[in-house]
């Protein structure tokens, strides 16, 4: 369902952003370009994805939870700040491991680390898309910059 | 939303082509390959084959949305002019460019495959890496579409808003830390 809206959200978009092509020169060009992106994104979105596939095959999610909710303080938070970027899938499965973990007993300032740090720094996210369409040195900037975040917020969390 | 360019009489603007091999996509593939074979070693071929059939579905699932994203990523930046879009979220835009820039994240509905191509399609188009750096970390941590749909579902609303209001200002600060990052190694 959220991804037939996203298609149509999208597809409106690009439609629209076709209207405004102003002639078969301007039609053309924008057809070249957009061969030329996908021939350089296709096969980085299809090997991610297929890597992302295995590594989800790898991870054993018992014991991801189980550590997550046996441990509490700075450790606990360590672990979910660690294990946010290798969590694979979209946004559903992140949460479903955040919530799995909060009921087997994690402090919740461990979940919002982990939260946090998935949003930031998902290899899923990065790999499949931001190298492919920002580039190395934008994505390790990023990267870089936003290292401490999850660890303020976590501390912040914890302070409040 | 920016007023597009009266593009009637110029001719469309040149792009550079990329190179479609290079190094990030070796290593992807190396770590994709050995994931195969360690999948193939814990779990047998069957399971093998089974995930790379999920895989393709998925992709093909995904086929309209990337495609288009693809389309977006590739025209918007012929279509926009350079210097308003400078202007609005380039390097001299101020703390004001990254604020429209995180709002702009922010607001996105759509998943990587929209937020990327935009945000290099904005870079090509005149926005610096710091609004690009608010853009996509106002999307990733305070996005309103995963946050109101996913989050809130998954997750107790106490802990949602905690999360949320302590994100907050940080797009806008990791703009301008990546800006001082920047300058730093220009000068």
């Amino acid at each position: 369902m959220n991804i037939l809206i996203g298609t149509v959200l999208i597809g409106a978009a690009a439609l629209w952003l076709w209207s405004y092509l102003p002639n078969s020169q301007w039609r053309h060009a924008s057809y070249r370009a957009s061969l030329d992106t996908f021939l350089f994104t296709a096969p980085r979105v299809l090997v991610a994805l297929l890597g992302a596939g295995f590594f989800a095959e790898l991870l054993p999610e018992d014991q991801v939870r189980r550590l997550l909710g046996a441990e509490a303080g700075i450790t606990a938070v360590f672990l979910a700040i660690a294990l946010g970027p290798l969590t694979p899938g979209g946004a559903f499965v992140s949460f479903a491991i955040g919530a799995a973990a909060l009921k087997a007993g994690a402090a919740p300032v461990a979940a919002i680390a982990y939260v946090t740090s998935w949003s930031l720094f998902s290899t899923t996210k990065i790999f499949a898309y931001e190298l492919s369409f920002m580039g190395r040195q934008a994505t390790l900037v990023r990267i870089l910059v936003s290292l401490p975040v999850p660890f303020a917020v976590a501390g912040l969390a914890y302070l409040l | 939303m920016l007023s597009l360019k009266n593009t009637e009489a110029d001719p469309p603007p040149l792009r550079k082509p990329r190179k479609v091999v290079d190094g990030s996509l070796l290593v992807l593939l190396g770590f994709t390959l050995a994931g195969g074979l360690a999948v193939l070693w814990t779990s047998g071929l069957d399971r093998t084959i089974e995930i790379v059939a999920e895989t393709f579905r998925f992709i093909a699932l995904l086929t309209p949305k990337i495609a288009a994203g693809i389309f977006i990523a590739a025209t918007l930046p012929m279509l926009l002019p350079r210097d308003r879009v400078g202007r609005l979220i380039g390097r001299e835009s101020g703390l004001r460019g990254l604020v429209v820039a995180a709002a702009c994240g922010a607001a996105l509905p759509g998943g990587p495959m929209m937020t990327f191509p935009l945000a290099a399609g904005l870079t090509l188009a005149g926005a610096d890496l710091g609004a690009m750096i608010a853009f996509i970390s106002g999307w990733s941590l305070l996005g309103l579409n995963r946050t109101l749909i996913w989050e809130f579902s998954f997750l107790p609303s106490d802990l949602v808003w905690t999360r949320y209001l302590l994100s907050l200002p940080a797009p806008v600060l990791l703009g301008l830390a990546a800006r001082a990052v920047m300058q730093r190694r220009v000068a």
